[in-house]
């Protein structure tokens, strides 16, 4: 857990910053692209991972608005569910989310296709056998990953920034690196991105940033 | 004024959460369908290779509930601040959830196992979340999943719950009396009628 220290309540206080407490495993899964996000932006929150799945599961499920997590409460009070919303609100709020409406919903529509991709790697996320896993794996390349990453290739040269949307980072750039770092390049190497130079130049630029950096650093080393 | 282009299948699927803000609010738009034959001649053309996608002004947008969160919030069916938009947003995802749930059902030919996975769907998935929701709608206290007025999460929720009791019987919600009084109110609504009594009949 990461409780804030005493100056930084201060400074929250000072700024009428709101309380987050991010309720997630001790895994990246879904809930890494809401930390990357606060880290990006610099924003203090409590990270509370430490939930044993057998344990304190049990327990903390039914105070989850819809039983599931990632959960972020905000203030103590209030609960906002579902992955990609938490982390939308927080690009939002944390000056992440795009310029305008229009911009908004061009990276909405991105990392729309992240979920989607992480939808499309459950199987093989959870496949015990290592043979039949790397088969999987293989499968959702060839099928869905690298015919995805030549529309994306074409948007970035298109958009001519280096980012996805606009002229600077949003959380759809976040997206991509979560996804293609861990599990993507993990499983399946630094090739996959091999027909996608662009992305995988923006990958580079995500993960030099300085806050992403020192966070990976230093974050928990987990399976998944 | 913005000219829409909604391009989807002549289905309601993904594509209608899209349709019915945009009737909800009045909003007049070219409601582009093509037969399931014709996917190849458009399908280069998408942003990803997928549709729903919308033009605004030629530009497109891909991704349901992306085209529909931007829909409604250019058009006052999003939620009065940024924290109802937000319970919007989440209720929907929970929806998208739920959808992409029930494609090994539809997909399924073989009539005998395609209702085992229904079966085990509505128990393991759709009922834990409508006994969530209930407490949900119970605690807002105003019929609506978010604030006091409809938004989108209404008309997402109508636009899966109600198919899901025509297709497979009201048993589906009838242990979610609140949710039930909303999907009727919705379906109720004149602008939501006129357009359901008028669209094209498609299975999905």
């Amino acid at each position: 857990m990461v409780f804030p220290s005493r100056p930084v309540k201060l400074l929250r206080e000072s700024l009428k910053m709101p309380g987050y407490k991010l309720y997630y495993f001790d895994v990246r899964g879904r809930g890494e692209l809401c930390r990357l996000i606060l880290h990006c932006a610099g924003v203090p929150f409590e990270d509370f991972r430490d939930i044993d799945y057998f344990k304190d599961w049990p327990t903390i499920k039914t105070r989850m608005p819809f039983g599931q997590v990632p959960v972020l409460e905000v203030d103590g009070v209030k609960m906002l569910a579902q992955s990609m919303t938490i982390a939308r609100y927080l690009a939002r709020r944390h000056g992440l989310a795009g310029q305008n409406d229009w911009e908004q919903s061009q990276a909405d529509m991105y990392c729309d296709c992240v979920y989607d991709l992480h939808n499309a790697t459950v199987d093989a996320t959870w496949e015990e056998d290592p043979v039949k896993q790397k088969d999987l794996f293989n499968k959702v390349n060839q099928d869905t990953i690298q015919p995805h990453l030549e529309k994306v290739e074409q948007h970035l040269v298109k958009n001519g920034s280096g980012h996805l949307v606009g002229q600077g980072l949003t959380w759809a750039d976040i997206a991509y690196y979560a996804y293609f770092t861990t599990p993507i390049m993990t499983r399946l190497g630094g090739e996959v991105l091999t027909k996608a130079p662009h992305l995988k130049k923006l990958i580079e630029t995500v993960g030099n940033n300085p806050n992403i950096q020192k966070y990976v650093e230093t974050r928990p080393v987990t399976s998944g | 004024m913005v000219h829409y282009k909604l391009i989807y299948f002549n289905l309601r699927g993904r594509g209608e959460l899209a349709r019915l803000v945009l009737h909800h609010q009045e909003v007049a738009f070219e409601d582009f369908r093509f037969e399931r034959e014709e996917w190849p001649k458009y399908k280069a053309g998408t942003p990803f290779g997928q549709v729903p996608v919308l033009e605004v002004d030629g530009k497109p947008l891909a991704q349901s509930n992306a085209i529909a969160r931007y829909l409604a919030r250019q058009h006052g069916l999003a939620g009065q601040n940024e924290w109802e938009q937000s319970q919007a947003d989440m209720y929907v995802d929970c929806i998208y959830d739920l959808i992409s749930g029930t494609r090994p059902i539809i997909y399924e030919t073989d009539k005998e196992k395609q209702k085992e996975i229904l079966q085990k769907f509505l128990k393991e998935t759709v009922n834990p979340h409508l006994e969530k929701l209930e407490q949900q709608l119970i605690k807002n206290g105003t019929g609506f999943l978010v604030g006091k007025s409809i938004t989108w999460a209404d008309l997402a929720y109508y636009s899966f719950f109600s198919p899901m009791t025509e297709r497979f019987g009201d048993s589906v919600i009838d242990n979610s009396p609140h949710l039930k009084k909303l999907v009727e109110h919705v379906a109720n609504i004149p602008q939501i009628k006129k357009y359901v009594e008028t669209r094209p009949k498609t299975t999905l």
